[in-house]
């Protein structure tokens, strides 16, 4: 391989990474925009949403690997996993607003984070209890097809992830900017009051937020799940470490933002990879993100609401 | 622990005066317990995580070892308890040296403890290993194969009071990572290689020795790489692989990372030969992975490959009657850990001597006793004698279940050893 083939292979390896990342980064950086919340419980939607699809792709009876299927059913059976995983973590996100986060909203101090924290870890014991400890080998109905660019190989996953992550971001980027409810957010971020004020509900926004935050996350279990072939009880805490990274170093609160520092974290993880070690992967990123936060404090693109304060 | 001896025989004392009087009848139900002579073996392994699978195996083996001299009425006279503790954590997702070091606090605060069987990973047994050194307490790993431990040169750190206590019924990583790299470079014949592991105390150790004796025979090293157990994503490292093409993969470390491992290796790199450690062998690898990716990989024991002996087929027979499930090589080596302690116990018992740990351990050193892999005796470091390693190749046979360990992989031989 010459270093162009290694080079692109390693943008194509991280740009995938990058977008579940991404997907993941916008669930934060959405619901800490409107509420100023760090949600922790959001690393483990994501791994109950990669378990969500794969057990509706085991109801549509695909199991293991080496039974794919090709044309419309495929697309037929990827857009249902997609569709019921995404409405299923969507209620989820919802259900923890509703049952653990708003009795938290006006209590001062660190309370509704930590509560985060607790409802993360029962996620996670949920899934440990009910699914068993062990790796599972994930369903996959993708035939092994792939395109050669040089020595480089671009696998029919790749696109899919590609293609469900920047699919999804367009569309929470229409919704957030085009739709009233998307502007009643914006609204809502800027000043909680004073929406409320001009007739925001803004209970119904910060619900909307963590339905779609969590939708999103449920979408990003679902592909990593086809991505890697592989779910476990343990995959939310690296990956949510590294899409809050990727959110505070776009600029939390920042939709934009949160997409650009996950494609950057993953790039990051690829390329440092290459040409250092991987063994270095998280001493690179964080260092970035200690770089990013002593010099440009709001992130890369810098909060796109103004503080309240 | 000679202070516990003090407790146990005033009791005792007390109890016979108790029995005396008959005022102090209520305390009846002591004297009987005492005449029941309880013993109690612990066995502590990761039961859940990553490595519950080949854990459970483990454990199973060693139960039915105690249940069937339960069921013969005991050994010399004791009934024999198990203590079971789980040594992994949701935290770690797999083996946690801290909960095993937990536990083995435990163990060491009960007195009717008087030996442990397990652990199953390295990693645990080197936060036990100077525990059970102070507490003068010996276990019977049926699985954990890092030489340091019962390195002498390192006696200092893993048993500080000097007697051995960390005892194998399977032989080390100074001899499984380099007769695979015997095996690569003279029936493989391998000339390059890239190695990684999963930065755990097995992983690095078998990689390192696996490492020294490729480069002693010869193998170019392409590399050295460590994986991030709880990261998913190892596309980039396998990428720098290709890049570099070299003959064969070698992978120290367990499960955890392992399965993920494969899994992405089968796309980037599907026809260079890749092989692990016993860190790979087992039912939790290919559960995990699955075919068509586990197909290939090459995986050692560090034990004789005993479950197609003729011999051990009754034996196969109960064990699946009573779990449920097959046992694997390490199954056969928990069972027969079990085996010597319960030997020892007997030993010590018949020789008029007090069952407890400290001659419990002297008998453990003296064993000399014929099991389904052989003979099994220590060195003085607690080091088996016998030092087979077994080397196995993943093959798909679609006649059985996917996840069948017995049979969807096939048994190469003994991997050369010597250096």
């Amino acid at each position: 391989m010459t270093i162009w083939d290694i080079l692109l292979q390693q943008i194509i390896n991280g740009v995938s990474l990058g977008a579940m990342y991404a997907l993941l980064a916008l669930g934060f950086t959405m619901v800490y925009g409107i509420i100023e919340l760090i949600n922790f419980a959001h690393f483990n939607v994501f791994m109950v949403g990669s378990f969500v699809g794969l057990w509706v792709l085991q109801a549509m009876g695909i199991v293991g690997q080496g039974h794919p299927l090709y044309g419309l059913a495929l697309i037929g059976v990827l857009l249902t996993a997609l569709v019921v995983t995404m409405l299923i973590t969507g209620v989820i996100g919802v259900a923890i607003e509703r049952i653990a986060l708003r009795p938290m909203r006006n209590v001062p101090g660190t309370a509704a984070m930590i509560t985060t924290i607790g409802v993360s870890y029962i996620l996670f014991n949920f899934i440990l209890l009910g699914a068993g400890a062990d790796s599972k080998n994930y369903a996959n109905p993708l035939p092994s097809v792939h395109w050669e660019i040089g020595e480089a190989v671009l696998r029919l996953r790749e696109v899919l992830v590609w293609a469900v992550a920047f699919g999804l971001m367009l569309g929470l980027n229409f919704f957030v900017r085009r739709t009233k409810m998307g502007k009643a957010m914006q609204a809502t971020a800027q000043d909680q009051e004073a929406a409320s004020m001009m007739g925001v509900d803004v209970d119904r926004v910060v619900v909307i937020a963590f339905f779609l935050g969590s939708a999103l996350a449920g979408a990003a279990g679902l592909i990593f799940g086809l991505y890697y072939n592989y779910t476990s009880f343990i995959i939310g805490y690296t990956a949510g470490l590294r899409a809050f990274t990727a959110a505070v170093l776009g600029g939390i609160g920042n939709i934009p933002g949160a997409m650009l520092g996950g494609i950057l974290i993953g790039l990051i993880e690829s390329l440092g990879g290459q040409f250092l070690a991987v063994r270095w992967t998280d001493v690179i990123i964080f260092s970035i993100l200690v770089l990013v936060l002593v010099f440009r404090p709001a992130g890369i693109l810098g909060r796109a609401a103004p503080s309240r304060s | 622990m000679t202070q516990s001896h003090g407790t146990t025989s005033a009791w005792s004392r007390a109890l016979l005066l108790a029995g005396a009087v008959a005022a102090l009848a209520t305390l009846g139900a002591a004297p009987a317990r005492a005449a029941d002579k309880t013993v109690k073996i612990g066995i502590t392994l990761p039961l859940t995580g990553a490595d519950a699978e080949d854990a459970t195996l483990i454990k199973n083996g060693a139960v039915l070892a105690i249940e069937e001299a339960n069921a013969k009425g005991g050994v010399a006279g004791y009934k024999i308890e198990t203590v079971i503790y789980d040594s992994g954590t949701a935290t770690a997702g797999q083996y946690d040296p801290a909960q095993a070091a937990t536990n083995t606090k435990k163990l060491a605060a009960d007195p009717l403890v008087v030996a442990n069987v397990g652990p199953q990973m390295s990693g645990e047994g080197k936060a036990m290993a100077p525990i059970l050194s102070q507490a003068d307490l010996a276990t019977i790993t049926p699985s954990s194969t890092n030489p340091d431990i019962t390195n002498p040169a390192m006696a200092g750190q893993f048993r500080p009071k000097g007697k051995a206590i960390y005892f194998r019924t399977v032989t080390t990583d100074a001899f499984q990572g380099p007769n695979m790299a015997n095996y690569m470079a003279q029936i493989l014949k391998i000339k390059s290689v890239y190695i990684l592991d999963d930065s755990g105390a097995y992983g690095v150790g078998i990689a390192d020795s696996y490492q020294k004796q490729a480069e002693k025979l010869g193998i170019k090293v392409l590399g050295r790489d460590q994986l991030n157990p709880k990261e998913a994503d190892y596309t980039t490292v396998l990428t720098k692989i290709k890049s570099l093409k070299p003959d064969a993969l070698y992978y120290g470390g367990v499960a955890q990372a392992g399965v993920k491992l494969a899994k992405q290796a089968y796309d980037i790199i599907p026809n260079i030969p890749k092989a692990g450690g016993d860190g790979v062998q087992g039912a939790s690898f290919l559960k995990g992975v699955g075919f068509p990716a586990a197909n290939g990989w090459y995986a050692t024991n560090a034990s004789p490959h005993m479950l197609e002996d003729p011999g051990v087929q009754e034996w196969i027979k109960t064990y699946q009657a009573r779990f449920k499930m097959l046992p694997n090589d390490y199954s056969i080596t928990a069972y027969n850990g079990a085996l010597v302690v319960l030997d020892a116990i007997k030993r010590v018992a018949e020789s008029g001597k007090e069952v407890n740990r400290s001659n419990v351990r002297d008998a453990i050193q003296a064993t000399k006793l014929k099991t389904l892999q052989g003979e099994v005796s220590f060195d003085e470091h607690g080091d088996m004698l016998s030092k087979v390693v077994s080397v196995f190749q993943y093959r798909h046979d679609p006649k059985y279940p996917d996840d069948d360990i017995i049979h969807q992989q096939k048994y190469e031989g003994v991997a050369p050893a010597g250096s």
